[in-house]
């Protein structure tokens, strides 16, 4: 594991159409520790999106820095794993292929990497559905693989960009447990994208609300772990911390 | 594992039936269009050149398959379908990709594509034979103009419909410029390069036979065409079966069962 | 600013306004690098010929009045064609599309003579028609139903099962589903078809004239070839590829799109 350092980001970017100059992040900075799982709430159009795109590597930042364990960012790279929105899996490989994918970039032979895939799905409770392919799975199992497929490539942070916004509530549900269980496990540093106020408390050490670019706040979640939304709806410091949230949210 | 095999010895028998009976069921109308046949030439008291007799059509078929002319021709346009077709792919896939990548490059040279895999095929003829003569040579060039644009167009199209959160995930999983060109690229332009191979080999076949017509001394569409010089029609009835026949197999028996094992189970078009 | 990007931002925005800008540029280059080979020489003249010289036979031709004929005769054959070809495909495709009977005892037949191909038919129909109009009819409305035929049965196939039900309880009769319900929801299907079809038949019309040979753009071509003059060839090509890339372009698609893109029934590739 590794930490992620934010430092005064920034990214501007040229509309063509309107022809002047779009301000998408103002000046973020955000610091997140070894094996620290930090949520990043905003209502729509913060720009929390764009700040995962350039920590994965998939946008150019316009002004400040990125580092993954002290080095800095550059490019899309096997040592920060992202979980998509739209789950992302290669629709033209088997599920055990797609959890396999990262391996087999690292030149790990088939056999060995057959059996970190399958070690990883059955983590997830996965390993009837090895051989199907993603169109023949539900949205939930889906979001699932593409979950393992992130961890299965052993990476310093996970990235996650509003994972568990297309699929239905009670799997939600599950798949937050299940995320919460996997991470104190595994321990990693994580960066959680959501726009869903109970998600981000539920899941995160840290919760950070984003507005117009920069971040609002910075708020510690103690609450104790491991959770399960059974106990943790009840929780008067749960309850407490999500009003508090989306409070500011909303007046973001 | 013991139930699904018992599962599926169970299933065998009944399985194949409902695929012998499919193929009854298939066959059965080509069957009655072939019995009516004999029936209303006679009948009607059809002359031979107009339409031949069916007697007359296998009597031709089985001179020509023993003096070796029918698979003469067939072998002679066989041969230049499968070197334009194959020169054709070898050249426009790796191009189609090259150009696809990036998305500027892609919208620019769409509208370029487009016009010339109208063009392409039976147009070319002309200057085909004006540049390589009469022969193999301006025959298979119009084949492979054929299958070259049109799959091209399609891969180009292929590899710009990639959702970019594929080759971000690819590229976050640690794949490089190799990796995301055979992991990514290829596999995710698969579906349109081989719908663009089955439209471009649908053009090729009937730039084939016209050019054939005009260009050549050897192939099924010469056959026809010379026929017709001695209103022999039992030749050139047979040689349209044959040339249907063909298409049918190289289209069912190849082409169809490529998409299918690709892009169905992918889910990733719906086709006809 | 950089100014590369300046550039491209303009053109972006022209393009936006004018999507005929973004067809148009791209053959500038291709021009130029046409023009550059020609004029070096790179190939015999006789062989290839430069854009001027086929300017030249443009403006030769059409004072001539020979190409505006011929285009006018390629193009009534056309329309004739896809005239005839939609008579009988929409029709068809829809009984087959609505009887699973009707499906059975023709798919096949139907399916061999979409096999056989327009153009092994040109030897068999010189023979009954001899040269003229009703062979090259024949053939562009053989190639043009097809296409028409499969996609209508695909598009009735692909209307909701509910659709036709909603229509019946709300007291449609059966003759008004198909007009109301069926064959909107197949029209953009059928467009699909039509637009496929006269793809091969615009292919099929230029065969047929190269051989039938009497009048056309086919013709013009092919003649130029006995000849020997590539500068007409390539007049043909353009004049055909434009043409086509108008009618395509222009009215099919978005005839296409304002059908099935609009209610968002598409299922296209």
């Amino acid at each position: 594991m590794k930490s992620l350092e934010i430092r005064n980001l920034q990214k501007t970017y040229f509309d063509p159409y309107a022809g002047t100059k779009v301000t998408a992040v103002q000046d973020v900075s955000l610091d997140i520790r070894e094996g620290e799982f930090v949520s990043v709430v905003g209502p729509s159009g913060c720009g929390k999106t764009t700040i995962l795109n350039m920590v994965a590597g998939f946008l150019p930042a316009t002004g400040g820095e990125i580092r993954v364990g002290g080095r800095p960012v550059k490019g899309p790279g096997a040592d920060r794993g992202v979980v998509f929105q739209s789950f992302a899996l290669f629709p033209w490989k088997t599920v055990l292929d797609n959890v396999g994918f990262g391996p087999k970039m690292r030149g790990v032979p088939k056999a060995e990497r057959d059996r970190i895939a399958r070690e990883y799905l059955a983590l997830a409770g996965l390993s009837h559905a090895a051989d199907r392919y993603p169109n023949e799975l539900s949205g939930g199992m889906q979001q699932r693989v593409g979950v393992v497929r992130a961890l299965a490539n052993d990476p310093d942070v996970l990235l996650m960009d509003e994972p568990f916004a297309s699929v239905d509530a009670q799997t939600r549900m599950t798949l937050q447990e299940e995320l919460t269980r996997i991470w104190q496990e595994k321990q990693h540093t994580v960066l959680f994208i959501t726009h869903d106020v109970g998600e981000a408390v539920f899941l995160a050490d840290r919760v950070v609300v984003l507005s117009k670019g920069r971040v609002m706040r910075d708020i510690p979640v103690t609450l104790p772990r491991p959770r399960v939304w059974d106990e943790v709806t009840e929780d008067e410091d749960f309850k407490r911390l999500s009003a508090e949230v989306l409070h500011m949210v909303r007046a973001a | 594992m013991a139930t699904a095999e018992l599962g599926a010895a169970r299933l065998g028998p009944s399985r194949a039936m409902r695929r012998v009976v499919g193929a009854v069921t298939f066959l059965l109308p080509l069957l009655c269009l072939f019995l009516l046949w004999p029936v209303v030439t006679t009948a009607f008291d059809v002359n031979p050149r107009v339409f031949p007799g069916v007697g007359m059509v296998w009597a031709a078929l089985v001179e020509s398959v023993r003096d070796g002319s029918l698979f003469a021709h067939i072998g002679a346009s066989l041969g230049r379908v499968l070197v334009g077709t194959a020169l054709g792919i070898l050249v426009a896939v790796p191009l189609g990709i090259a150009m696809g990548v990036s998305s500027g490059i892609s919208t620019f040279l769409t509208p370029l594509f487009r016009f010339f895999s109208v063009l392409a095929g039976i147009a070319w003829i002309p200057i085909a034979t004006l540049w390589f003569g009469y022969g193999f040579g301006a025959i298979t060039f119009v084949i492979f103009n054929a299958v070259f644009f049109i799959v091209t167009y399609n891969t180009l199209l292929g590899v710009s419909a990639i959702p970019m959160r594929l080759r971000h995930a690819a590229a976050s999983l640690g794949a490089g410029r190799r990796a995301m060109l055979t992991e990514v690229l290829l596999p995710g332009a698969l579906p349109n390069i081989v719908t663009g191979i089955r439209t471009g080999l649908g053009f090729a076949w009937r730039g084939l036979i016209a050019a054939e017509m005009i260009a050549t001394n050897v192939g099924l569409g010469y056959m026809l065409f010379v026929a017709r010089d001695f209103y022999r029609t039992e030749v050139i009835v047979l040689g349209m079966i044959v040339i249907g026949a063909l298409w049918l197999l190289i289209d069912r028996l190849l082409l169809a069962p490529l998409e299918r094992a690709t892009i169905e189970r992918w889910g990733l078009v719906t086709r006809s | 600013m950089n100014p590369a990007l300046q550039a491209w931002g303009y053109y972006a925005r022209w393009t936006a306004r004018w999507p005929g800008v973004a067809a148009l540029v791209p053959f500038i280059p291709v021009v130029a690098i046409w023009w550059l080979v020609a004029s070096l020489e790179v190939f015999p003249r006789a062989f290839f010929p430069g854009p001027a010289e086929v300017v030249r036979g443009f403006v030769d031709l059409t004072y001539k009045g020979i190409l505006p004929a011929y285009l006018e005769d390629s193009v009534g054959r056309l329309l004739l064609g896809a005239g005839f070809g939609m008579a009988i495909g929409i029709p068809l495709g829809i009984l087959v599309g609505l009887s699973q009977t009707a499906y059975r005892a023709t798919w096949p037949i139907i399916l061999f003579f979409q096999a056989i191909g327009d153009i092994a038919w040109l030897p068999i129909l010189l023979i009954w028609f001899g040269f003229g109009l009703t062979t090259m009819t024949f053939v562009i409305v053989y190639t043009v139903v097809f296409p028409v035929v499969f996609n209508t049965v695909l598009g009735v196939r692909s209307v909701p099962r509910d659709l036709p039900r909603a229509a019946l309880s709300l007291g449609a009769p059966r003759w008004r589903v198909l007009t109301e319900v069926i064959l909107p929801g197949a029209l953009p299907n059928i467009v699909t078809g039509l637009r496929n079809g006269l793809g091969y038949g615009w292919r099929a019309l230029i065969a047929a004239e190269i051989i039938v040979g009497t009048s056309g753009i086919g013709f013009l071509m092919f003649d130029a070839r006995r000849a020997g003059s590539a500068t007409e060839i390539v007049l043909g090509m353009i004049v055909l590829g434009l043409l086509w890339y108008a009618v395509d372009a222009w009215i099919l698609a978005p005839i296409e799109r304002a059908t099935g893109q609009r209610w968002g029934l598409v299922t296209r590739t």
